[in-house]
């Protein structure tokens, strides 16, 4: 298909080419035989009209035809007229019948010239050129008549034998050329070949699939190629630069989203690592590094074990990888004794997916859990504690009811006494769960706790009249310093009276027989202060410091001797910071104690809760 | 009903110390009481009680380390130590189980129960 569309670009090329040449080759002949048929004319008219008219006369006319006659053929001779000084026509010369076709304004023209004139025309029924020259004749100074001469240009034949020879020359370098052209052309075109194709290349393949024919390396098709290439450069170069605005806006929204990732992660109150595949650190969090001691720089992109040089969490880190349930968490305990010697952490160990399933890092909390450690241990000591403080009483009721049940005790002096501690622990029972009852409420706080108006007259009498048997049975003896003005308080009447019972209870239960419990209240600077005074056993500077803590029992055998829950101080303490006071306690062994509850005075409103 | 056994009872509760007191008395043992541990302990050397009831968690010395300080002792005079605390956990089990002659028993507590603990001990030390 290739060689034949060749085939016909070099058949017509060489059509042309000889074409071209041929019509150049016609006119430049055609002009030179214009010129020398002029020549010729000119010469041949000049020569005859040198004669007299009388040489044409008689037989001399003849002859003179005759000569003339041989040049119709050879020199193109149409015709020959001599005209006299009158105009008529002498001597007729006319092979071809031409001379009455002759146009009359060519003919006048003629007749009419005093030198030399040659003029061309074409015959009326033909296309044929004649050339006609005229020349006057003279003889001593006077015109004795007129040269008329036609001469009629041979006609030019295109495939005369030599231009035929230089044609085929032609024909022949057009043939021989067409390679060496067609090898320059494509070595010319190379380097735009190449360069098209790195432009399809930039472009992209979003180029129209070219035809086998188009791959010959036309410089239009180079040219369309580039523009092309262009084109789709300019709007690949503008869908580049909306793509990397786009891109750039979303990188800063990234940039924002990671630094505040990273400020939630290093507001948390744990620490976090977060580790790649490889157990390199991706992150590690403001907590971690303040308890690792060490600074961003230090350890992002580090191997774990060069930064945490800790090794069971480290082998807890690593011998998580043949878990199968990645999605498991687990945690182990451990301390950091190098960075904080006596706190306890809990280390979770969580991992990270892709969202495909596979895993893409850890991630390692570390949480500081003491304080939950030592919360923990005071519930279940706080349980322990009652649990043993019910069993107590709960001991002695059954052991003495068997006792009672089984007939073991004749006498009844000894059945009244066992009957009075049934009686008693019952009694310890129900007052240990009103306490704990009351813990609770404490605990809750502001929540559960009533204000209400108290008024203290009340409060005093009601604290006091729960105190007077134990205290007449010991016969100790109730001072009361009681103001005129009875200030108010706002508050849980309630709790304050088991507050007020526990330290004028502890009093009675801690002083010997025959002594002196003095009780006053008195208002100073919108504070009531109600201040108890015993000349009991008084509290050894060690319990002091113990006093108000749950379940604290002194091993003092004054103190030990009596049952208690060691809840009461405690409780007294919290019921006191609800209501925004304070309590204070003074103590010399062997003296007595102070015990000073300090309120702060508030007039009750109505609708005020 | 009386018997040459000597009964050591110690407890900071003085109401459990007195219910035990009355029901071995009554069964004619021997009893002497001691309040808390270290005068327990005091009392196991210069008393030489055939059998000791103790509670665990008393001031000064608390019931464990009693017994513990004083099993050596049975090695050369055996005694019975019943020990009573208000609940037996694992830890007590395991304790309990490495001292000679040493019972567990848990508050609140059948007085007879308890009777009927020490007297199988010496019926069967045939003593």
């Amino acid at each position: 298909m290739k060689v034949q569309r060749i085939g016909i670009a070099l058949l017509v090329l060489c059509i042309i080419g000889v074409t071209i040449v041929s019509t150049a080759l016609i006119r430049y002949e055609k002009r030179t035989r214009s010129r020398d048929i002029v020549n010729k004319g000119r010469y041949l008219v000049t020569l005859i009209a040198l004669h007299s008219i009388k040489d044409f006369e008689g037989n001399k006319r003849s002859f003179f035809l005759r000569t003339l006659h041989d040049y119709i053929a050879s020199e193109g001779l149409a015709y020959c007229l001599i005209h006299d000084h009158t105009g008529q026509p002498f001597v007729v010369l006319d092979p071809y019948k031409l001379v009455s076709r002759i146009p009359q304004a060519v003919q006048l023209k003629s007749l009419h010239t005093m030198g030399l004139t040659d003029q061309t025309f074409h015959t009326s029924n033909s296309d044929q050129t004649i050339y006609e020259f005229a020349k006057s004749m003279f003889e001593n100074g006077e015109q004795t008549g007129t040269v008329r001469l036609g001469l009629r240009p041979p006609p030019i034949s295109l495939f005369s034998m030599e231009r035929v020879g230089l044609l085929a020359t032609i024909a022949f370098f057009i043939f021989a050329m067409v390679p060496f052209v067609f090898l320059g052309i494509k070595v010319a075109l190379r380097p735009l070949k190449n360069l098209r194709a790195k432009m399809e290349n930039m472009a992209g393949t979003s180029m129209p699939v070219e035809t086998s024919a188009a791959k010959v390396p036309r410089i239009e098709d180079v040219i369309a190629t580039l523009d092309q290439s262009l084109g789709l450069l300019r709007e690949r170069y503008k869908r580049l630069e909306t793509a990397n605005i786009e891109s750039q806006a979303k990188k800063g929204v990234i940039a924002y989203e990671r630094k505040q990732i990273a400020r939630i992660l290093d507001a948390v109150h744990y620490g976090i690592i977060i580790t790649d595949t490889h157990d390199h650190i991706n992150h590690m969090n403001a907590y971690m590094l303040n308890l690792l001691s060490k600074a961003p720089g230090d350890v992002i992109d580090k191997p774990l074990g060069e930064i945490l040089e800790h090794e069971k969490i480290l082998s807890f880190v690593s011998g998580e990888e043949g878990v199968t349930q990645k999605t498991a968490q687990r945690d182990i305990e451990t301390t950091f004794p190098a960075h904080a010697p006596g706190e306890t952490f809990q280390v979770t160990l969580s991992y990270l997916d892709d969202g495909d399933g596979s895993i893409s890092g850890k991630v390692i909390c570390v949480k500081n859990i003491t304080n939950q450690k030592s919360v923990d241990r005071a519930k279940h000591e706080f349980v322990a504690h009652v649990a043993h403080e019910l069993r107590a009483p709960l001991t002695t009721i059954k052991s003495y009811n068997e006792m009672l049940m089984d007939g073991e005790i004749a006498d009844s002096e000894t059945q009244k006494e066992f009957y009075n501690t049934i009686n008693e622990e019952t009694d310890r029972l129900a007052g240990l769960i009103e306490n704990l009852l009351n813990m609770s409420k404490i605990e809750m706080g502001s929540l559960t706790t009533e204000r209400e108006l108290v008024k203290t007259d009340r409060l005093v009498k009601d604290c006091v009249a729960a105190i007077e048997a134990p205290a007449q049975k010991k016969h100790i003896t109730i001072e009361k310093k009681l103001p005129d003005k009875w200030p108010s308080l706002v508050g849980d009447k309630e709790l304050l009276k088991v507050a007020m019972i526990n330290v004028l209870g502890n009093a009675v239960k801690y002083s010997p027989e025959n002594s002196n419990i003095t009780l006053s209240l008195s208002e100073q600077d919108h504070t009531i202060i109600f201040d108890v005074m015993d000349q009991g056993y008084g509290i050894s500077e060690e319990d002091l410091n113990h006093i108000f803590d749950q379940f604290y029992r002194s091993s003092d055998p004054h103190i030990s001797e009596q049952t208690g829950s060691g809840l009461g101080l405690a409780m007294t303490s919290d019921i006191i910071q609800l209501h925004g006071g304070r309590i204070d306690v003074q103590s010399t062994p062997g003296q007595g104690t102070h015990f000073s509850i300090r309120l702060p005075r508030e007039d009750y409103r109505l609708g005020k809760q | 009903m009386e018997n040459n056994k000597k009964v050591l009872v110690i407890d900071d509760d003085a109401q459990i110390r007195r219910v035990v007191e009355l029901k071995l008395r009554k069964q004619g043992y021997h009893v002497v009481i001691a309040m808390n541990g270290e005068e327990g302990l005091q009392m196991i050397e210069s008393e030489q009680p055939d059998a000791v009831v103790t509670d665990v968690m008393m001031p000064k010395l608390d019931g464990e380390s009693l017994c513990k300080q004083t099993n050596h002792l049975k090695k050369q005079r055996p005694f019975l130590t019943i020990v009573m605390t208000n609940r037996i956990s694992p830890e007590d089990r395991h304790w309990v189980k490495e001292m000679q002659d040493t019972h567990l028993m848990e508050k609140p507590f059948s007085p007879t129960r308890l009777l009927g603990c020490i007297d199988e001990y010496f019926r069967r030390s045939g003593s």
